[in-house]
């Protein structure tokens, strides 16, 4: 009888390993920052494709876009994303530090510091660039109005920000009062402020507010092929910052829905030829060097500076700028 | 005069020339002045048109300020809208068949009952202390002066950080693998023989928390003593108990998914009990091994000193096949405290009990230790699925002490060891409603005379589980 049990128990066991699991729909969400949504569109059709070839399942990506921050808040509150793709490595800190969502190390879990695509913040103007503008310092002349999201609820508002502040330090020698004043006069130039990247771009191009939008390269390219070279021109300022959006599984929300497999799967196509060509065509810069050669034609060059070393990384650069009562909030109580 | 004349209509013309064309000029400087002044009242009623867009947008997707109240699957939760405090209110219910079929002996009370009928109140104040109430109405529970069985949980946690938290109140101890396990998320309708050896729930205080991105966790406290499988929740005997586990799962951050589902740990109990000790139960919760307790020349059997407990256990999951495992030894100090030619004798006896548990989700889910995420759901609409299917087979055993026979347990009527296999299926139709089939076989060695385990025990188990 002892032994039968055993076989028994044995057979059911081994059966486990059998493979031939019925093949299924699998729903995964990526909650993501304003300006991905059809950089996602893409890769997701994509993506799908190519599991659906590999494994049988059938994959339904939903897509949910708003500012990083807020994005990143929703998460924590319980939204349930299996994976984040937002606008800078804070935010997704703030999901280990704030959700306990994912583990404190996340960055070192996929290549590039799990930033498979960079980009940059350049302007936008409108055709023939009626208020000439060429540089940072251009835009805090009076006359002329900025539009640019809000750096509390905007990853790329962020980027923008210390972009400017990262000139304002180059050109006025790292005088605190003087770059503070730099950028307490360039908010005083903006008009309206929006709680996203693509809200900003909503203003600028389709409401035709503003001379000059601070904008995520890959979406200025975006709104020149939508809306047409006859109506908007890219200027590229004489210096910027570089922007590395993370990605990230959300370990807890994969592991109660076992779709880690599949999260880990998506994010790691970003990273192949396919999704980095993919990332290149929306105008975002790829990882892998054969790609970014083949697109090299496509992204000027700019001299860049780092967030690591021009701000003593984001945990640094959140604290002094974006935290309450942080050099944010103080510029814009003096600009009101 | 003439030329006087002759020269006025040249003036007039030239002078209406030049007035023309500083008129001109007036009116295109005029024009230009309105157009830049239309520009700028444009982009005015632009922006304020645009801010009320946002203000819109922003009014809608506003986070409330008042209280957020959630019905769902998971039954019903109160959030402020800080979200510090939470108050949930969840349970579920498990409607049992239990039938002795086969070659069971004895008297087997073949019926149905309401195996658990647990409300559960749980929340959170101030963001870091947890609270949780667990009642229990099911079929059978009693209140006695050293434990009340309607209060299962009583405790309140306070998340100082996740590596350390204390929790004070009614709880499990954390000893046995399966029972730390929710009786909402066993793989068979009755734990397995480890869970007699283990205590059940006591009072007490224990610090616990989570290491290294929850590689390790730990557990340490000290509780009211009791008996194999008891609960008490007054201390009416000389006893107490300190209880410690550690668990690791090492591989959990590793990436390499075969491997992250191991978890491996060791639990033990040290301390004193007196008292009475409670009978071990078979699979078809039949008492079949008792400490003599008789009456006239037969000595009655009290637990008289020191107590302690060990127990290895571990996991693996992966994909949707799991496995389990868990083994304890329980030493109890032991002494005859009646009449009769034994009368006074002293002994530790150390029982050991143990099972090897595996499951598999054939329509493909994935398996671990907390409740499974059903693929496609019965949701009695149109577009529902049909559910997740689990197979679940185990192997037990338990084995007496045999300085327990023949002074402090009758050989003829309590059995030395027994084995027990098991086979079953689960049907999770959502994450609500669970509906089970198990099928249990057990052979005892020794303990003939007694009608329940002088021949195996076969049972039938079934049981209905709704649970929110």
């Amino acid at each position: 009888m002892k032994l039968t049990a055993i076989l028994l128990t044995g057979a059911v066991l081994l059966a486990g390993h059998l493979p031939g699991a019925l093949a299924r729909e699998i729903k995964l969400l990526n909650v993501s920052y304003d300006p991905t949504r059809e950089l996602y569109q893409e890769v997701n059709a994509a993506f799908a494709k190519a599991w659906q070839a590999k494994t049988g399942d059938t994959l339904v990506i939903q897509q949910s876009h708003g500012g990083s921050g807020k994005q990143a808040r929703s998460i924590i509150d319980g939204l349930q994303a299996d994976v984040a793709t937002l606008a800078l490595a804070y935010d997704i800190d703030a999901l280990a530090e704030k959700g306990r969502l994912i583990p404190a190390d996340w960055q070192k879990r996929l290549p590039n510091n799990s930033s498979p695509y960079t980009s940059t913040i350049v302007f936008l103007v409108r055709k023939g660039n009626a208020k000439g503008i060429k540089d940072w310092d251009d835009l805090i002349k009076t006359g002329v109005s900025v539009i640019t999201p809000n750096p509390k609820t905007s990853g790329g508002a962020r980027w923008n920000y210390l972009a400017a502040w990262a000139f304002a330090a180059k050109k006025l020698g790292n005088d605190d009062a003087k770059i503070r004043g730099f950028i307490t006069r360039l908010f005083k130039n903006v008009p309206v402020l929006d709680t996203g990247a693509r809200g900003s771009t909503t203003t600028f191009v389709q409401r035709g507010i503003g001379d000059v939008l601070i904008s995520w390269e890959n979406e200025a390219f975006l709104a020149i092929k939508e809306y047409g070279a006859d109506k908007f021109e890219i200027i590229v300022p004489s210096l910027s910052i570089l922007a590395e959006p993370p990605v990230t599984w959300v370990d807890r929300v994969v592991k109660k829905r076992g779709t880690e497999i599949v999260a880990k799967a998506y994010l790691d196509f970003l990273y192949t030829p396919e999704g980095q060509t993919i990332a290149a065509k929306n105008f975002y810069r790829p990882r892998l060097e054969e790609i970014a050669g083949k697109f090299k034609s496509q992204f000027p060059e700019i001299n860049l500076v780092t967030i690591d070393g021009a701000f003593g990384g984001w945990k640094n650069a959140q604290q002094v700028h974006f935290a309450e009562g942080g050099v944010f909030d103080q510029i814009s109580s003096d600009r009101r | 005069m003439q030329l006087k004349f002759a020269l006025m209509p040249a003036l007039l013309a030239g002078s209406l020339a030049t007035s023309s064309v500083l008129y001109a000029d007036e009116t295109a400087d005029t024009i230009q002045a309105m157009k830049k002044q239309i520009e700028e009242l444009d982009q005015k009623v632009r922006i304020l048109e645009r801010k009320r867009e946002i203000d819109v947008e922003a009014t809608t997707s506003k986070t409330p300020t008042g209280p957020r109240v959630e019905l769902g699957a998971s039954g019903l939760a109160v959030n402020s809208a800080d979200t510090n405090f939470v108050f949930k209110i969840r349970g579920y219910m498990q409607m049992d068949g239990r039938f002795g079929v086969g070659e069971t002996a004895g008297p087997f009370s073949d019926t149905f009952l309401m195996r658990r009928i647990r409300p559960i109140f749980e929340g959170t104040l101030y963001r870091k202390l947890d609270y949780r109430l667990m009642l229990d109405f099911g079929s059978g529970i009693t209140s006695s002066a050293s434990n009340d069985g309607f209060v299962q949980d009583a405790y309140a946690n306070l998340r100082l950080a996740p590596e350390f938290q204390i929790q004070v109140g009614k709880m499990k101890e954390p000893i046995g693998l399966e029972r730390l396990q929710s009786g909402a998320n066993l793989l068979f309708v009755e734990r397995g023989f480890p869970t007699l050896l283990v205590p059940n729930r006591n009072v007490g205080a224990m610090l616990q928390g989570d290491l290294f991105s929850q590689v390790l966790s730990y557990q340490a406290g000290v509780f009211n003593g009791a008996s194999d499988g008891g609960s008490t929740d007054f201390q009416a005997f000389d006893a107490g108990n300190a209880a410690g586990r550690l668990f690791t799962t090492p591989f959990k951050n590793s990436g390499v998914e075969a491997l992250e589902g191991f978890g491996a740990g060791v639990a033990g109990t040290y301390g004193r009990f007196t008292g009475p000790m409670r009978s071990y139960l078979s699979p078809g919760q039949r008492a079949i091994f008792s400490y003599v307790t008789g009456t006239g020349v037969l000595p009655n059997v009290l637990a008289d000193g020191q107590q302690w407990r060990l127990s290895p256990q571990g996991y693996y999951y992966w994909g949707p096949f799991g496995i389990f495992g868990e083994y304890v030894l329980s030493s109890q100090d032991v002494r005859q405290a009646g009449g009769g030619v034994s009368a006074g004798a002293k002994a530790t006896l150390a029982n050991r009990a143990w099972q090897v548990a595996g499951s598999w989700f054939i329509t493909g889910e994935k398996n671990s230790w907390k409740p499974v995420a059903v693929n496609e759901p019965v949701t009695f609409t149109s577009n529902g699925g049909w559910g997740a299917v689990e197979l679940v087979a185990r192997v037990q055993g338990i084995h007496i002490d045999d300085d327990a026979f023949p002074v402090f347990a009758n050989p003829t009527t309590s059995p030395s060891s027994a084995f027990g296999w098991g086979v079953g299926v689960n049907w999770h139709l959502n994450r609500n409603l669970k509906v089970s089939l198990d099928f249990e076989n057990t052979d005892f060695t020794g303990g003939k005379k007694n009608p329940i385990t002088g021949n195996n025990e076969q049972v039938i188990f079934g049981q209905v589980q709704v649970s929110f």
